[in-house]
């Protein structure tokens, strides 16, 4: 093995601890991502994880971890596997206290059609809290983030729980 | 002041320096993995057991919002041997190194990388780093210094990127004559992806002193994931002309087990030689990030009128990212 110098080790540990701040975050950006074809989505996407953690008003929220709905779906961290439940069309499910997020996609742009509308935003993402928590439901969050591939396009997200 | 203190200083003053100027966490992430293995290989006249480093890397990456949906986008990575330390005479040597500009336009991005003809891949390489890793058969693995690139947003599920690599002064086509322009080496991908379905086109002009196509599948049936690349390649100078097929296939036989296999063979028209690459395997999951492995790999090299040349090689190793 090489051997070092103790000045260059000691700056090596210090750039380390200078990022040591965020090193661990909350965010499901897998090492191998940082080679696959859509690595910039993946940087962007969990750069806005980090944001998002870090916002106290969030942070309690996201101490349960919320199934999502969209996406790869969520990271089971005992199994390393990303996970999405899928309900049969029209079908009613209830799962009491589980948490899930889903989002879905309107537009705010001068020649957004009706159907990229909010209105049908919100009405879709009840119909999906309704197909996952049939007995009822509490919204324990929204948001809304800008789609980074068109200007004037969001997601609007809901977090909620099913009735206990 | 000693070059001790010296250094330590210089590092603390960059560091707050950066402190000053970010908004809440630094813009930054550490990522990275440790990959390891003890692997018996065998050359078919003698064998030897040793330990292998499989690219263990050191990572930084991250975003800062320079504008309202617009983005710097970086990423450093950095390969660590942590067999015996020395990685080809350094402590580090440079993998994937990029900076770029992102958008609802797409990205704008340069930097030392992996081509877009290689990321097209998309790991159907089930033993990438190891043995019977991809490039040890086919061309086209390339990690490419000087690269401008373009990688379009997603749309629809379509992608694209492309990418050209100025010679600055290197023969790259191999015609004898100095390349000083912009776009002596070209490599381009486009790519189609929704729900369990990946397809890829992608190919390069003068990039390694090769031209190269090559078209690749991915589809997950459940527990079951394939990969299936078909690739043509001949080089700038008429020597090689080679086409062949890659198939893959991981089964996750449960929450913490997968069992993996690949084939790949590849023919040279020119004088008839091929290579044939048999890779199986499997993984477990000990936790989220760390994972023990075993592999058996058989490479090939059949020439005509030379007996095969056949490596095979198995070992058990672990990867541990972070």
């Amino acid at each position: 093995m090489n051997s070092k110098s103790p000045c260059t080790l000691l700056s090596i540990a210090s750039i380390i601890w200078l990022f040591s701040s965020s090193a661990f975050s909350a965010c499901d950006f897998d090492t191998d991502d940082a080679d696959s074809p859509n690595f910039v989505d993946k940087i962007i996407e969990c750069d806005e994880t980090i944001k998002t953690t870090n916002k106290p008003s969030q942070r309690k929220a996201a101490d349960t971890q919320a199934t999502k709905l969209y996406g790869d779906g969520t990271l089971d961290r005992a199994s390393g596997i990303f996970e999405r439940p899928i309900v049969a069309a029209g079908s009613m499910n209830h799962s009491p206290n589980k948490a899930f997020a889903s989002r879905q996609a309107y537009s705010l742009r001068p020649g957004a059609k009706f159907e990229q509308s909010v209105t049908l935003a919100i009405q879709r993402l009840y119909i999906e809290m309704a197909h996952h928590c049939a007995q009822g439901w509490s919204i324990e969050g929204q948001w809304s983030e800008a789609d980074p591939q068109q200007e004037g396009d969001y997601f609007l997200h809901y977090r909620f729980i099913c009735a206990g | 002041m000693n070059k001790l203190m010296l250094s330590a200083a210089i590092a603390s003053t960059i560091g707050f320096a950066s402190l000053g100027y970010a908004d809440g966490p630094i813009d930054g992430t550490i990522y990275g993995k440790v990959n390891v293995s003890v692997v018996n290989a065998d050359d078919g006249a003698s064998d030897e057991w040793k330990l292998n480093s499989n690219a263990s890397r050191l990572g930084v990456k991250g975003k800062t919002e320079i504008a309202d949906g617009l983005y710097a986008v970086y990423k450093a990575e950095f390969e660590m041997c942590v067999d015996d330390g020395d990685c080809k005479g350094q402590t580090f040597t440079q993998r994937n190194i990029m900076g770029g500009i992102r958008g609802s336009f797409g990205t704008v991005w340069a930097g030392k990388h992996d081509s877009p003809t290689k990321l097209a891949q998309n790991k159907i390489d089930l033993f990438n780093d190891l043995e019977g890793d991809i490039k040890n058969t086919f061309e086209g693995e390339n990690r490419v210094s000087n690269i401008v690139a373009y990688t379009s947003p997603t749309i629809n599920g379509f992608s694209s990127t492309v990418a050209m690599m100025p010679g600055e002064g290197a023969d790259v086509d191999g015609d004898g004559q100095d390349d000083t322009g912009l776009t002596d080496g070209i490599s381009y991908s486009v790519s189609y992806s929704m729900d369990n379905l990946y397809i890829a086109i992608a190919g390069d002009q003068d990039v390694d002193s090769q031209d190269l196509m090559r078209i690749v599948a991915q589809y997950k049936f459940d527990a079951l994931k394939l990969g299936v690349m078909y690739q043509q390649n001949e080089d700038n100078l008429g020597t090689k002309d080679e086409s062949g097929f890659f198939v893959s296939a991981a089964y996750q036989l449960d929450k913490k087990t997968t069992l993996k296999a690949q084939y790949g063979s590849i023919e040279d028209d020119v004088d008839g030689d091929e290579e044939e690459t048999l890779s199986l395997g499997a993984d477990y999951k000990l936790a989220k990030s760390t994972k023990v492995y075993v592999f058996y790999t058989d490479n090939t090299d059949s020439s005509t009128g030379v007996a095969n040349d056949e490596d095979t090689a198995f070992g058990l190793g672990m990867e541990h990212k972070f």
